[in-house]
């Protein structure tokens, strides 16, 4: 099954376009160098899965793409970061903007103790995307429906976020991220904090949000990598050791450490 | 060597399990430090909640008689022949004494106590200056004259107190003020239910009289003194105490600066109350030139020694909303204004409202700054409207209306004083309490 999935974007894979790229990123925290030199190339369209052993900089990098390392003080970035052309870093980059263009669903589900409605409706309120009641209902039902979890609380939108379960709450949260209808979606280990079952209703809609989305998904599963990314890209160390095609790295790494940590010596 | 070797084997091999029934040594000591611990605390709360019982018995032991007074009710009728022919003596006063006393004695018998027989020296001690009062009402009413007036006229306060069960017949045996003699008097015009010991609304709208008044006192006058205080309090301590504290918890820069910034609140908190006294009394009175003894200038004064503890308990209940919704707010694009005043600040409020309330609190009850900027021992009589009503017309505050009180000679004042601090604790039940219910209904699951 999944074989087949991956021939097919196997075509696709090179007609997609470039999204995101870095150049030569530096990612400090005071003196601690967390990451360092690191290339790549994220494309549209498909999932880019990072893995590699704990506090190799993954959630650093991936906090870089949406610059949220800028609310940690000792934070310092260096390098390149461009979006569709953009430098990201740049100063005239205002990044609250960037933010709504670039969403990012957190390790632990985090929905605000508001109603869920209120949940998927905050985003779109402040950025101005609904004109008036029913447009933002309907902006909401999208994103509810796209999080495939409507059917679970359309009859309880008012009830709170808080109180639903925790493969619900990464759902509903997820739900708010696509709300602003961002262009890239980050995930920091959106199934850590899950059960499989949750786990694997996540996994379904990360397959479903590739369509429209460029996914970026950290995680320490390298089955979940396996099952749900196209493309790998494995860190060691501050490291981006290798990058490429999710098929390959798994069965035909280049690297030893990469071959290490995917046999488990490693991590 | 060997023999080691051979030793240890048998010894692991004889290792017996133990019995979980039977408790150990250790397991014994263990418990016994445990219930031990547990009577400890049980003895500590037992030994607060006594003093809390004695001290509230002995508060409303003491401050109960405070709110009640006891008054002479009498129907009376004056003609204008009885007025001009009072007017026209020497001792104008005298004269409507002696009408009183003669109502007051037809009253008795009416009520079938003849046996008791007043007079006008009598009543003089007993109920204080009442030819005074009773011309003072008809020079006000002239219009009232030749019909049926009902007087209600306080009694001295040591009748008062001797209703009270504060004052015995021994303790008056050389007493100029009150003879033994007159508390027949006072028996009999109870018995026959012309003089009665009433609530006194007197005690909580009144001003504070003169010395020589004790009956007469009131804290009406102080309560409204605090009331601005705590409204010059409100307005200012909060808005710039939550501004200050989300400033300093969600923008500031982590700098040197900040630290000092820092480590001075904490300080501040901790600064003598007296110390705010007089850098008020500098500055607001002696440099700024506001007027002196106003609720405004105390209210300021309570400010600055406000502010430390607003600002503590807000940048705690900040600090404790979890990151992650602040993570939340700006993963979907919101602006750190936005994030504060949208999530962080509405999670923070019960934490906030229960700091800027304690705070408050505090500022309430604080004596100590009022001493040095004259809020103490103004007498509110003088003040031509009575009750001292604006943030700018002198006052005194509860506590310090309270001192005062204490401070007098007459032990009338002093149950004055008491009743003056179940108030004051009233109030303070009233803020704790408004306090929980906005806890309560802020508070929000996550
Ligand atoms: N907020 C932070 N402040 C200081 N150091 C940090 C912070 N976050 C991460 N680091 C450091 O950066 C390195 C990479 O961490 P991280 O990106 O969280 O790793 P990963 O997500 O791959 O487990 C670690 O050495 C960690 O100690
Ligand atoms: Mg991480």
């Amino acid at each position: 099954m999944y074989d087949a999935d991956h021939n097919r974007t196997e075509s696709r894979v090179s007609q997609n376009e470039i999204k995101i790229s870095s150049r030569n990123v530096q990612v400090y925290y005071g003196d601690n160098h967390a990451i360092k030199d690191v290339d790549v190339d994220i494309e549209d369209r498909l999932v880019t899965a990072f893995i590699g052993p704990s506090g190799c900089g993954k959630s650093t990098f991936l906090r870089c793409l949406n610059r949220m390392n800028d609310t940690i003080p000792i934070c310092r970035v260096e390098g390149d970061i461009h979006i569709d052309g953009e430098d990201i870093y740049d100063k005239r980059v205002d990044p609250v903007q960037l933010r709504a263009k670039v969403g990012m669903v957190f390790q632990k589900p985090n929905p605000f103790p508001k109603s869920i409605y209120d949940n998927v409706a905050y985003g779109p309120k402040i950025h101005g995307l609904a004109k008036n009641k029913s447009e933002l209902d309907d902006i909401v039902e999208r994103a509810l429906k796209r999080a495939a979890i409507w059917d679970e609380v359309k009859d309880r939108l008012d009830a709170s976020g808080t109180g639903l379960s925790g493969g619900q709450q990464q759902r509903l949260c997820i739900a708010r991220a696509v709300a602003t209808e961002p262009e890239v979606l980050l995930m920091d280990e959106p199934c850590s904090a899950l059960d499989p079952i949750a786990t694997g209703q996540v996994e379904e809609l990360i397959d479903e949000l590739k369509q429209n989305y460029s996914v970026v998904i950290v995680t320490h599963s390298m089955q979940q990598a396996a099952r749900v990314s196209q493309k790998t890209a494995f860190f060691h160390l501050g490291n981006l050791v290798e990058y490429g095609e999710t098929e390959k790295i798994f069965t035909n790494p280049q690297d030893s450490r990469t071959e290490s940590y995917i046999t488990g010596r490693i991590g | 060597m060997t023999d080691a070797t051979a030793n240890a084997a048998p010894a692991a091999g004889r290792r017996t399990s133990k019995s979980i029934i039977e408790t150990d040594a250790n397991t014994r000591k263990r418990n016994a430090a445990e219930a031990r611990f547990r009577y400890y605390g049980m003895a500590a709360i037992g030994v607060g909640l006594f003093f809390l019982c004695a001290l509230t018995f002995s508060i409303l032991r003491s401050g109960l008689p405070a709110f009640t007074e006891t008054a002479v009710t009498v129907d009376f009728t004056l003609s204008q022949e009885q007025f001009d022919e009072a007017e026209g003596q020497v001792l104008k006063t005298a004269a409507y004494e002696g009408f009183f006393v003669r109502e007051l004695q037809a009253e008795l018998n009416e009520e079938g106590a003849s046996d008791v027989e007043v007079s006008e020296a009598a009543v003089g001690r007993i109920m204080g200056k009442v030819g005074s009062q009773i011309r003072e009402f008809y020079r006000a009413n002239p219009d009232r004259l030749g019909e049926e007036v009902s007087f209600t006229l306080p009694a001295s306060s040591r009748v008062d107190r001797y209703l009270n069960g504060n004052l015995s017949r021994e303790q008056l045996t050389n007493s100029r003020f009150l003879e033994p003699d007159d508390l027949d008097i006072v028996d009999g015009l109870v018995e026959s239910g012309v003089m009665v010991n009433a609530f006194d609304w007197g005690f909580i709208t009144g001003t504070d009289s003169g010395v020589d008044n004790p009956g007469g006192a009131g804290l009406g006058a102080s309560i409204m003194g605090s009331f601005f205080m705590m409204l010059v309090v409100l307005v200012l301590a909060l808005p710039i105490g939550v501004a200050a504290s989300i400033y300093l918890e969600e923008f500031a820069p982590q700098n040197k600066f900040t630290d000092l910034i820092e480590i001075n609140i904490s300080n501040l908190a901790a600064v003598p109350s007296i110390v705010f006294g007089i850098l008020g009394l500098a500055v607001f009175i002696q440099f700024a030139h506001l007027p002196q003894s106003a609720p405004l200038v105390g209210g300021l004064v309570l400010t600055l020694m406000t502010l430390p503890t607003i600002i503590i308990s807000t940048r705690a209940s900040l600090k404790s909303v979890p990151p992650s919704i602040r993570a939340a707010a700006l993963g979907v694009g919101a602006s750190k204004m936005q994030s504060v005043f949208h999530h962080v600040l509405p999670l923070a409020m019960p934490g906030i409202l229960t700091g800027t309330i304690i705070g408050l609190a505090q500022a309430l009850g604080e004596t100590a700054p009022l001493l040095l900027i004259g809020m103490v021992g103004y007498v509110a009589r003088q003040h031509p409207d009575g009750l001292a009503s604006g943030l700018l017309d002198p006052n005194s505050a509860m506590p310090a209306q309270i001192y005062t009180w204490a401070a007098r000679s007459d032990p009338a004042f002093y149950e004055k004083a008491w009743g003056g601090i179940i108030i004051l604790l009233v109030f303070l039940l009233f803020m704790n309490a408004i306090a929980i219910i906005l806890r309560r209904r802020f508070e929000r699951r996550w």
